[in-house]
């Protein structure tokens, strides 16, 4: 099964919790910021993907 | 402040800061684990490696040097980044690639990104190395 969503989430999180361990040295700040970056991930991604939506695909 | 910091890394000479490079690019995260910030070097030990797996484990292609085709060459340098677990994968004959598979693009991306991230977590560790973080 091909879930789209899901390789987006997965992603998302990986690359969050990289970037919070490079860019803050608290546990607690590690943890906020690893999880501002996520939702910020998956809501721009939805918003994209809405916006796009009425873009026509393989030229239907 | 900086002295609070400089305090936590080691002075390195030149022979073990280019040591300390070659290990965080070869092992992500090895190099933070060896300036004791543990925390930072078990996430980029796992994460890294991990989306490499995820990576080839969706069909990504690891792209071939060539110099005829420039943006194959850059995703090249991408998937170089992540290290040991590249030549592992080139040795065992994984990263062909499926095009027709639906996650192909998925797989090139976290292909990719993990190599990038690398790259960044080496200059990060060489900071540390430096005193200046």
């Amino acid at each position: 099964m091909t879930s789209h969503f899901l390789y987006l989430v997965i992603f998302a999180a990986l690359v969050s919790a990289v970037f919070a361990a490079l860019q803050r040295q608290e546990p607690r700040e590690q943890v906020r910021f690893g999880l501002l970056l996520f939702g910020a991930f998956i809501a721009s991604a939805l918003v994209l993907g809405w916006l796009m939506l009425p873009l026509p695909i393989g030229g239907r | 402040m900086r002295t609070a910091t400089a305090d936590r890394s080691p002075a390195l000479d030149r022979g073990t800061l280019w040591m300390l490079c070659v290990a965080a690019w070869l092992v992500p995260g090895s190099a933070h684990l060896w300036l004791r910030r543990t925390r930072a070097g078990l996430v980029f030990l796992v994460a890294l490696p991990l989306m490499f797996a995820i990576g080839l484990a969706l069909h990504g292609r690891l792209f071939p040097f060539e110099a005829g085709e420039p943006l194959a060459l850059l995703a090249a340098c991408a998937d170089l980044g992540i290290g040991l677990p590249y030549f592992l994968a080139w040795l065992s004959g994984a990263g062909a690639g499926s095009v027709t598979a639906a996650s192909y693009e998925y797989g090139n991306s976290y292909l990719i990104v993990a190599g990038l991230l690398n790259m960044l977590v080496v200059l990060d560790a060489c900071d540390i190395a430096l005193g200046r973080k």
